[in-house]
């Protein structure tokens, strides 16, 4: 396993794609959340209003940063992207398979850099928090409490990373799987989400495969929109989001599998 | 002799094309053997099978007499198709991911750069080769960890008249070594030039295999005239030796193995009471031969 890794870190490590959109990943989520905790940028009234500085602190932190990296992982999702519909493309996953790579070999290998990227990813979201939470004047013994984001953090990443992933093994070009991931995330899946929970009583919308992961980590400030306005909604318990994100990744694993198995390359 | 590869009744097809139709031979250990076809006739789907990138419908294959697949891929160098190789990596680089998944030949990268003439690039990006360079790098990708056996489709695709003579001679030095080398081709002449064995696919159909001076054997024909020309062929027909007997523009034309020269026919049809009129022999060029074969 861990030559496995080894090997595609030999194909990332001189790879200027992937360290410009994974500095630019980082960069981007580091200032944002420092543009937020600063009150430089402002979402509300005029004078002092603004909804966005709110959760700084300990324990609405770890809600809040979990957030804004379950926005930004789409770039890690497209590096996902890159690094294997590369493969088709340079027919480097056909060479891999000549030198000696069984095919599943070459499919784990794969998924490992999924999981490492959701890792790192998560990893990165806690340093965040440590950050800006003990700038902000908390303390460690706060900290405990809603940690449980970071886990969240952990299956959203797996999951989405995993989805595009999947959605590479089929469609083997990175413009298209690309686009198309990009459509399902932010268009696709959102109207679907509406028209399923809108009829329907147990809101199958909330189940579909990446809004289980999103719904782990709602914008914070929806709570509170929602609490003023009096519309609190009940949707599924994160227990069972968490349980149906990792069913999601489990299926993408073994239809990923089935088809790299069998078809020619 | 060891087979080193053994293939059996191997078939593929896409959707409804049958590119391979139950093809079996056997690769004797230590040849240079050739697998000879026109452009579509099922090479690189039969090598590209024997390497597990494309999946048999049926027939089965055995590496080294039964070697685990993934393994014995290991213990071969090969070439298939085009050269594959990330673009923005050096060949260097390059070569030593090939090294880790083959587990062994880290040590080995600069000797087969010096092989092929890429020493001086080696720190160069393989997007910025020449055809003719990635090729060589394709060939020097191969020789990692010096395999006992090579696979070489086209391997002189894209090379220039020395780079073909080079690659040609390194073929010939590897075989002296003692390497089995598999190679596709679809040119007759490189098949004759440097192949000990041969086999001849058509539209997927094994034609013909076996040793190349046996199979490529260059065929004399025979052609004959005179006065009564039914007579003549009812009594040519009857000579032993004589494989086929052909009308071609008002002359007999005759198909025989090495027993079979002028002099011999003659004699026969002066003791069949037929005087020729015209005894002439053609020498067939093995282009011919390849064309009446895979046309």
């Amino acid at each position: 396993m861990r030559s496995l890794l080894a090997i595609e870190w030999l194909k990332i490590k001189r790879y200027t794609t992937f360290w410009v959109l994974a500095i630019m990943f980082t960069a981007l989520l580091f200032l944002w959340n420092y543009l937020n905790s600063s009150g430089l940028l402002k979402l509300g009234g005029p004078k002092n209003m603004n909804l966005l500085l709110n959760a700084y602190k300990f324990p609405e932190i770890w809600d809040n940063v979990a957030h804004w990296t379950k926005f930004f992982s789409g770039l890690i999702a497209i590096i996902i992207i890159i690094l294997t519909t590369n493969e088709y493309q340079y027919r480097t996953n056909r060479q891999n398979v000549i030198d000696g790579w069984s095919r599943s070999q070459f499919f784990n290998a794969k998924w490992l850099v999924v999981f490492v990227m959701a890792l790192l990813i998560t990893l990165y979201t806690f340093i965040i928090v440590l950050i800006f939470g003990l700038a902000n004047g908390s303390s460690y013994s706060d900290m405990s409490s809603h940690a449980e984001k970071l886990f969240y953090v952990m299956v959203m990443a797996f999951n989405y990373f995993s989805f595009a992933l999947t959605l590479s093994f089929f469609l083997k070009r990175s413009g298209m799987t690309i686009v198309i991931f990009l459509l399902y995330a932010y268009i696709i899946e959102i109207i679907m989400q509406q028209l399923l929970n809108w009829k329907i009583d147990w809101k199958p919308g909330n189940y579909l495969p990446m809004q289980c992961s999103a719904e782990l980590l709602p914008f914070p400030l929806l709570k509170t929109l929602q609490s003023l306005t009096g519309q609190v909604s009940h949707g599924p318990s994160e227990q069972t989001l968490v349980i149906t994100s990792i069913i999601w990744i489990v299926i993408y694993y073994f239809i990923g599998r089935a088809k790299l198995l069998r078809s020619d390359w | 002799m060891k087979a080193i590869l053994s293939i059996n009744n191997v078939a593929k097809s896409y959707g409804p094309v049958k590119a391979l139709k139950g093809v079996s031979f056997d690769v004797p250990e230590g040849s240079v053997f050739g697998i000879l076809g026109p452009n579509g006739s099922g090479k690189t789907t039969l090598l590209g099978t024997l390497l597990n990138v494309l999946q048999a419908d049926g027939g089965s294959y055995e590496w080294f007499g039964g070697m685990q697949p993934d393994a014995a891929r290991r213990q071969i160098g090969s070439l298939l198709e085009t050269p594959n190789f990330y673009h923005y990596l050096s060949a260097v680089d390059n070569l030593e991911i090939a090294a880790s998944i083959k587990q062994k030949g880290h040590d080995d990268k600069l000797r087969v750069l010096e092989k092929v003439n890429l020493l001086e690039r080696k720190d160069s990006k393989f997007q910025t080769y020449s055809l003719g360079m990635k090729q060589r790098l394709a060939i020097a990708s191969a020789l990692l960890g010096q395999p006992k056996v090579l696979v070489f489709d086209e391997p002189t695709n894209g090379l220039d008249p020395a780079g073909i003579a080079e690659i040609r001679e390194l073929i010939r030095q590897l075989n002296r070594e003692g390497n089995t080398i598999i190679m596709a081709s679809h040119l007759l002449d490189e098949v004759e030039k440097v192949c000990t064995h041969v086999a001849i696919l058509k539209k997927g159909d094994l034609l013909l295999q076996g040793p190349v001076d046996e199979v490529l054997r260059s065929e004399d024909q025979i052609e004959i005239k005179a006065a009564d020309m039914a007579a003549l062929q009812t009594a040519i027909e009857g000579m032993q030796g004589i494989k086929q007997v052909r009308p071609v523009d008002g002359a007999l034309q005759l198909s025989a193995d090495g027993q079979v020269n002028t002099q011999a026919v003659n004699e026969y049809c002066i003791g069949k009471g037929i005087v020729l009129s015209h005894l002439l022999l053609k020498k067939k060029s093995l282009e011919t031969k390849f064309m009446e074969l895979t046309n």
